[in-house]
């Protein structure tokens, strides 16, 4: 397929992604600020605003960095993919551009309603309800242009990555608009809201988001590798497992909590299953990637997708780590939950979705990486900086819910606890944005054309010439 | 796998865990009823007042949850109900009048599941929303001083003004967001027996 062909849609597929990593970089500013904050309390009374205040600027940086980088830049990297999967090239790419700007609009309305009115207290629903309907019909307008053509070409290319596309494609508008309809639509009882604001969570995280990361690795990993899948029967387990578990993993964390203890027993269960599956991945990603490492030095693609992929089953396994009868008590109401989404979040979608853009961007706009010196950068700030992050997260929620759990600890010396690791997570927080700062002056420096392309695609020290990306594959 | 197949089977998935949990659990703790007080001819939960239920909004708005959780655990398992956060633990019937319906997953600062119990004062509740460290120097919690509106003092202090030490010359009157929110934080006060949790 010609590039030619899709001028529009890959408009609308930079706007999501350059919009992303706007996102990407506000949203870590302002979590970079609320840790300051929560290591230096004496910051709030400097400035006294609103807006400010530790708890608008922590729903705000996880809403822009859930809806804004995440949301925007994999709808982004799948709006270039999907055309290649189907071979059908998108016919209303003005309607796909209108529904990339849609789609910013609410994320900066939301960004603005949270830091000026404040957030909801709703879990996974901090954005004001006109946010969530505007967020509903881009994503509509841009679900419909990427499903174009899915099911008339579905024998023509590997399963498992259109599989994960449908469920993430269904499960964000079912989700949310059922959300939004039982929390603020209808006057349902305080006690079934608190199950409806799990359930949003469950399918904001392991339905939507994690579905569209594993469409990527599963496109991806065996393009870039040449390898394919090893097992198409342990992968469609892992993808009905996934279906089926994916919505019952919000409600460990309210285990013990005002909930039916048959959910909180369910969610347990299906925490512990989703380690299995991670697993049962885990294994065909090993597949793919063993032996593949000395490429992966080179190929930033390759690295960043492969590291991305092994986060997938590490962020399963820390969250049936978490659900253990043993430790459950001791990390509930922790940072050490943070520790998780962290992972989840950063090292699994984030290194996906960077990967990812190294991959099809330069495919979809025609250049090259001009330095490969800033994605060294890039790549070990990033990584570094969010196992930094993560690691320290989860030993101060460890020390932090043994205090808890202790009444002979004054609640108010808690914070002392965490003091230590906050400090580190500073520098390291700060590190992911360097290598993210790296990367968007890259980016940018490359569209614009600045400076000389070094490779079509991107490399490592001592490149040798790569292709770019196995294009000819991914014309599928 | 065809392409139908493949979408029943997402549908299904999807249909069956919404049905599993939003249905189920409408059925199973949505139908719950308050329970009445022979004693006061009071419903329990007591239904919040209009104010309270502003200052619901205003508590999640102002983004307490970032740090306070709003749910007693225990008593296996969890050091809640020694801490003294509360009676017993929380339950669904708890949370029949609240909107929005807040649990909070995070501990920097207690559970306030029955703060309107354990400082029932106003004055206090104002001074500790102003500024924390008035009432405990080593706390971390951010001042709210956006809540209080700063006037010349006149010969005598205005209704409601906070008996704190300004510069002499100004007294803190509290706005309406910040009658509200303590209001509410006076509502959540969960000193009475339900048939499911029973006073310890």
């Amino acid at each position: 397929m010609n590039r030619d062909h899709l001028p529009q849609g890959s408009t609308a597929a930079l706007v999501l992604i350059l919009g992303s990593l706007v996102w990407s970089l506000l949203g870590a500013g302002l979590q970079l600020l609320a840790t300051t904050q929560l290591l230096v309390p004496l910051l709030d009374r400097l400035i006294a605003a609103p807006w400010f205040g530790y708890g608008r600027l922590v729903p705000a940086s996880q809403f822009l960095l859930s809806y804004g980088w995440l949301g925007s830049g994999l709808l982004g990297v799948l709006l270039i993919l999907a055309p290649r999967f189907s071979g059908i090239a998108f016919r209303y790419g003005r309607l796909l551009f209108g529904g990339a700007l849609l789609w910013h609009l609410s994320i900066f309305g939301g960004l603005t309603q949270i830091l000026l009115e404040g957030p909801s207290g709703l879990v996974g629903l901090p954005q004001p309800h006109f946010v969530s309907i505007l967020l509903i019909l881009s994503f509509l307008v841009l679900g419909t242009g990427l499903t174009r053509g899915l099911g008339r070409t579905w024998k023509s290319g590997p399963l498992l990555p259109r599989l994960y596309l449908l469920l993430g494609l269904l499960s964000f508008p079912l989700g949310l608009g059922t959300a939004e309809l039982l929390l603020r639509g209808t006057s349902a009882p305080g006690s079934v809201q608190i199950i409806t604001q799990l359930l949003w969570h469950s399918f904001h995280q392991h339905l939507w988001l994690a579905p569209l990361g594993l469409v990527l690795i599963f496109q991806l990993l065996p393009t870039l590798t040449g390898r394919a899948v090893s097992s198409l029967n342990l992968g469609l387990l892992a993808w009905v497992a996934t279906c089926l578990l994916g919505g019952w993993l919000g409600t460990v964390r309210a285990s013990d909590g005002p909930i039916p203890s048959w959910m909180q027993s369910t969610g347990v269960i299906a925490a512990m299953l989703m380690g299995v599956v991670a697993l049962g991945n885990g294994l065909l990603i090993q597949n793919l990637t063993e032996g593949r490492w000395e490429e992966a030095r080179r190929n930033v693609a390759l690295r960043f997708i492969a590291v991305g992929a092994w986060s997938y089953a590490s962020a399963y396994l820390l969250l049936a780590f978490l659900a253990l009868p043993w430790f459950r008590p001791v990390f509930a109401f922790t940072v050490g939950w943070t520790a998780f989404f962290e992972v989840f979040n950063f090292l699994f979608l984030g290194c996906v979705l960077a990967g990812s853009i190294y991959a099809l961007l330069p495919v979809s706009r025609d250049f090259g990486w001009p330095s490969s010196s800033a994605l060294t950068w890039h790549f070990w700030c990033t990584t570094l900086g969010s196992v930094t992050t993560a690691s320290c997260l989860l030993l101060a929620g460890s020390f932090q819910g043994l205090a808890l759990n202790d009444p002979g600890v004054p609640i108010s010396t808690l914070a002392s606890y965490l003091r230590p690791f906050l400090f580190v997570v500073i520098f390291s927080q700060a590190a992911w944005l360097v290598g993210q700062i790296a990367f968007s002056a890259v980016l940018f420096a490359s569209l614009l054309k600045l400076f000389p392309a070094a490779a079509p695609m991107a490399v490592f020290r001592n490149p040798p010439v790569v292709r770019p990306a196995s294009v000819g594959h991914l014309h599928g | 796998m065809k392409p139908v197949r493949a979408l029943s089977l997402v549908l299904g998935a999807l249909l069956l865990t919404w049905v599993a949990q939003a249905a189920v659990g409408y059925w199973q703790v949505g139908r719950l009823e308050p329970v009445l007080n022979e004693d006061t001819n009071l419903t329990e939960p007591p239904v919040p007042s209009g104010l309270a239920h502003t200052g619901a909004r205003v508590f999640a708005a102002e983004g307490c949850l970032e740090c306070h959780s709003l749910s007693v655990r225990g008593p296996a398992g969890s050091a809640d109900l020694t801490r003294g956060w509360g009676p017993r633990r929380t339950v669904p019937r708890d949370y029949l009048f609240r909107e929005p319906a807040m649990v909070g997953f995070s501990r920097i600062g207690s559970d306030l599941s029955n703060i309107g119990a354990r400082i029932p004062e106003t004055e206090k509740l104002m001074q500790h929303l102003y500024d924390p460290r008035l009432l405990k120097k080593s706390s971390t919690c951010p001042p709210h001083p956006w809540l209080f509106t700063k006037l010349p003092a006149g010969p005598k202090p205005e209704p409601g003004a906070l008996k704190v030490s300004t510069d002499g010359w100004h007294q803190l009157i509290p706005s309406y967001q910040a009658k509200a929110l303590v209001a509410y934080l006076q509502s959540l006060n969960a000193n009475y027996a339900l048939p499911e949790a029973p006073l310890k």
